[in-house]
């Protein structure tokens, strides 16, 4: 069962994993790269213990932008999702 | 009796247990473990702790005297070193915060925040959704005074995921603000949606309420009145909508003491009973569907607040929660645990996890100790005995 669903937006950029993070409860970062991403993956893992997560992401932003990836979440214009 | 208290002080016992690949647990070993470790025999110089505050994996320990010690992962800087280290094996002082005397430590997912005996707010650690609260978006490997707070005075700090609270000591208005991120209304200082802020902004809807404690950890948020009324905001507990303002949960119960989860929330009544907001989480425990097969019809003004099973009778006297578990001390000094159990962070020699509360042997008697107080990291567990 996944453990909870992230939005990509919510996810951080990690330069040292090269994949999108988001921590876990144990203390590690699920991950999930931009390869897995543009191959319609939704899933990501922690490497430390069973959990996982389901990322909500449009799959067309990184088939488009494969070289762009969002900015930090800092960095990013306020989105309202209705 | 006076004579005692320095050898007795020197005798305090430190344990921790859980998830311990960043140095956390502090056994100077890079691994979990499944039982309570003794750290006295590895740490023969650790100064006398007060306070314990645990993040996501890394610990800040206040000493008696007022200083600060931090170990664990520091990658974002959150240790205070002054330098990024990936991880500390054993405890080190915080050297820079040397001048001040610290009253208040708080641990979040990566930051890290100090309080002083003047009211002084010191953050560092990631900054990345302005949770240090310095109108930027800098992460800091050495503490840093909020100036944002400099002609007040700043009594406690609590750390979550990636927001602050701050609680104001004077007990008048606009005593608790907020800052970091905000997504899921945590800050409560907006009933529109916030992505992050990076300056303490003061929340409404406590303005009339003498606040005693606050409370943080993943995207929730607490704070208990002084008369033991128990104010939540942010991420909506299993079943429940985000709130962007405090809501007083409705319950003739007087709480003195409150913690917070990734999903679930304890708090502790004046009587030594604990109750649980948010239950076990599912995506954690497999056999949910087993739990409380005969339960009763909750009383709707405190529908999703459950009575913890397996206390009758035994009163509790201290309370603490990691992301997905959680800990009790009975007034005999009992540690028991529940909860998610995959890095042993119930400590009970396996990875099992527990739908009510299992006793801990932390194989020496504690029943000597005055009192043992416990303190949750999000997959670890630490438990000490105070003088």
């Amino acid at each position: 069962m996944s453990y909870d669903d992230v939005e990509i937006e919510d996810m951080e950029w990690n330069d040292e994993l090269q994949a999108y993070t988001y921590p876990c409860p144990c203390g590690d970062l699920f991950q999930i790269t931009k390869e897995d991403l543009k191959l319609g993956e939704e899933i990501a893992r922690c490497p430390s213990c069973s959990l996982y997560i389901t990322v909500i992401y449009n799959l067309e932003d990184f088939l488009h932008h494969t070289n762009n990836p969002p900015l930090e979440p800092s960095n990013q214009q306020p989105l309202t999702v209705a | 009796m006076e004579e005692d208290e320095g050898e007795k002080e020197a005798q305090q016992r430190i344990w921790s247990w859980g998830a311990g690949t960043e140095g956390q647990l502090g056994t100077k070993r890079l691994h979990d473990e499944h039982l309570p470790q003794l750290l006295l025999h590895q740490q023969p110089s650790l100064p006398s702790i007060s306070s314990l505050a645990c993040g996501g994996a890394h610990v800040i320990a206040l000493t008696s005297s007022g200083k600060v010690m931090s170990w664990g992962r520091g990658n974002s800087g959150q240790l205070g070193y002054g330098e990024i280290v990936n991880n500390a094996l054993c405890p080190k002082t915080v050297t820079s915060l040397d001048a001040y005397v610290i009253t208040h430590v708080s641990a979040g997912w990566s930051h890290s925040a100090f309080v002083s005996d003047t009211g002084c707010l010191f953050t560092c650690g990631d900054g990345s959704f302005g949770q240090l609260g310095h109108g930027d978006y800098s992460s800091r490997c050495t503490p840093f005074k909020v100036s944002f707070f400099a002609s007040q005075h700043v009594a406690q700090v609590a750390c979550g995921m990636r927001h602050s609270l701050v609680l104001l000591q004077d007990g008048s208005l606009n005593q608790v603000y907020g800052f970091g991120s905000g997504k899921r209304g945590q800050l409560g200082v907006s009933k529109d949606k916030i992505k992050s802020i990076n300056l303490p902004q003061v929340m409404s809807g406590l303005e009339d309420v003498e606040i005693a404690q606050i409370a943080a950890n993943g995207d929730h948020s607490a704070a208990l009145s002084v008369d033991g009324h128990l104010y939540t905001w942010g991420r909506g507990f299993k079943g429940f909508e985000d709130a962007h303002s405090p809501h007083c949960l409705n319950s003739t119960l007087n709480f003195r003491k409150a913690t917070l989860g990734w999903n679930h929330a304890l708090a502790l009544t004046d009587e030594g009973e604990v109750y649980m907001l948010g239950g076990n989480h599912p995506g954690v425990l497999s056999d949910l569907q087993n739990m409380n097969p005969a339960k009763q019809i909750p009383d709707l003004r405190e529908v999703n607040l459950e009575k913890v099973a397996g206390l009758d009778g035994i009163k509790i006297a201290d309370i603490a929660t990691g992301a997905e578990h959680s800990v009790v001390v009975t007034e005999n000094g009992e540690v028991k645990t529940w909860g998610w159990g995959e890095h042993g962070q119930l400590g009970l020699g396996n990875t099992c996890d527990q739908i009510s509360p299992v006793t801990v042997n932390c194989s020496q008697d504690l029943n000597e100790a005055a009192s043992v107080r416990v303190y949750c990291g999000s997959g670890f567990t630490f438990a000490l005995t105070m003088p």
